[in-house]
């Protein structure tokens, strides 16, 4: 999309690292209809996943003593969901480890050091990014009733295969 | 009290009752209605009715029931239990009202406050009574908030049934102080019981009489907050005791309906587009806005 903010924005060079792409395990994801103010890990699997229910008009769940509903939502077909991770500059070697799995064999870590790029290379990114989970569906959830299919995350997922088809290569004819 | 299907699910409402004595579908019947458990910040919220015929009535004040609250709460179980021997003409029925109910109501988009769900629910145990063919002729209920609009709103939903609503009438009529007695018996199991919804790590079950004044009461909740999620379900959120605590030492939730002026909070994602530059950037696209599609030009 062209933008004209673009311009100014300071060119930054970012390293993706393709190794925790094929590591990511599994996540479950809930996209909740508010805005926490505060970012962390939250214990989500003790507070919040045992208290959501199926009740008759689909998931059920209650976050802050405020009613929700949720609906199962897909990622578009072709695409992979991942849970990306920045690195903050000068923490990169930690942020390595961190990505490096959860069992932090020897054998494992010489193959990455051979996919990342070598440290004389590192320098010259300005950020690393690296995927922590990876999903293909996530529980999109709405205040009191259902989002819907009107709902703005729906429309949001269409765009790839509008994009797609407004950018094939128009057959002549 | 079989509280098996609280146990399965306390996260909405539940509903309790005895068979209905045969009698009662018979005779002329009087119905008290009571609750337990609407002050505190801590657990459920339950309704009773309890109901016999008129010409039993001296019989079931023998028992000597009275005011739940003046009476242990051995001496509340040992009349409770009572009561069920006389089952072949005492009947009651109970409304167990969630704290997850009970603060998803009071802070709905569209506010559904305790006394307006307090009356409501009343109101669905004299009709349950109704529709298990007991012959209700004459309720009593200790009033929440006004008596005169609340009983004229219960005489207008019953037009048949003469309705009294009284300021402590758990004291005054002996079927209102039978109900408050099953209401303050279910509330205390319950309790007891709770089946905490979360997976606590040492959970901490010395949470005092539940009442926000109560200093247990309030260290317990201190104790147990998570900065996301606040509290477990089984605290009512919708008390100003909680959301005091809340506000203090849990991260703040912005959400659609909450009030504008909060929502200036930290960076949003649109502020990128005007640093550095006074140039405002052209809006996208509608399609996109609809969307809340964004151009993504750095990595926050």
């Amino acid at each position: 999309m062209e933008c004209r903010g673009e311009a100014v924005v300071e060119k930054e060079r970012i390293h993706l690292r393709p190794v925790t792409l094929c590591d990511a395990a599994p996540a479950t994801l809930h996209l909740l209809p508010c805005e926490v103010l505060v970012n962390g890990p939250a214990p989500v699997g003790r507070f919040f996943t045992p208290a959501v229910r199926q009740g008759p008009d689909g998931l059920q769940v209650s976050f802050r003593g405020r009613s929700l509903r949720g609906e199962e939502a897909a990622v578009p077909p072709g695409f992979t969901g991942y849970v990306m991770v920045t690195e903050d500059r000068g923490e990169r070697l930690k942020g390595k480890q961190d990505f490096s799995g959860s069992s932090e064999s020897d054998g494992e870590r010489d193959e990455q050091e051979l996919v990342e790029a070598p440290e004389s290379l590192e320098r010259e990114f300005d950020r690393f990014i690296g995927a922590t989970g990876s999903f293909s569906s996530f529980t999109l959830w709405g205040l009191e009733t259902a989002p819907g299919p009107d709902a703005k995350v729906h429309g949001a997922l269409a765009w790839p295969s509008l994009a797609e088809a407004i950018h094939a290569q128009v057959p002549e004819d | 009290m079989d509280f098996s299907e609280l146990e399965k699910d306390n996260t909405g409402r539940c509903r309790l009752s005895s068979p209905v004595p045969a009698v009662c579908r018979k005779e002329s019947c009087v119905l008290g209605v009571d609750e337990a458990g609407r002050g505190p910040v801590l657990g459920p919220m339950v309704y009773a009715i309890c109901y016999c015929p008129l010409s039993r009535l001296a019989d079931l004040e023998a028992m000597k029931v009275a005011d739940s609250k003046t009476m242990s709460e051995s001496d509340r179980d040992k009349l409770f239990a009572k009561m069920e021997e006389n089952g072949d003409f005492v009947g009651w029925a109970l409304d167990v009202l969630s704290p997850n109910l009970i603060s998803t109501s009071m802070l709905g988009r569209v506010k559904y406050n305790l006394n307006a769900l307090s009356h409501d629910t009343a109101a669905g145990l004299i009709q349950y009574a109704l529709d298990q063919g007991v012959r209700v002729t004459q309720v009593f209920v200790d009033t929440v908030g006004l008596p005169e609009t609340y009983q004229e709103r219960l005489q207008q939903r019953f037009p048949g049934i003469d309705v009294t609503v009284k300021a402590k009438a758990d004291a005054l009529y002996p079927v209102v102080s039978a109900a408050s007695i099953c209401a303050k018996v279910a509330r205390d199991q319950a309790v007891k019981n709770w089946q905490f919804v979360e997976d606590l790590q040492d959970l901490d079950a010395d949470y005092g009489s539940g009442y926000p004044n109560d200093p247990k009461t309030k260290a317990w909740l201190k104790k147990h907050v998570e900065p996301v999620f606040g509290f477990p379900q089984f605290v009512r959120f919708s008390w100003s005791t909680a959301q005091t605590i809340l506000e203090k030492e849990a991260a703040d939730v912005l959400w659609e309906d909450s009030p504008a002026q909060d929502l200036e909070g930290p960076e949003r994602i649109t502020a990128y587009f005007n640093k550095g530059s006074r140039a405002r950037p052209r809006a996208p696209h509608r399609y996109f806005q609809e969307r809340g599609l964004e151009p993504a030009t750095a990595l926050e």
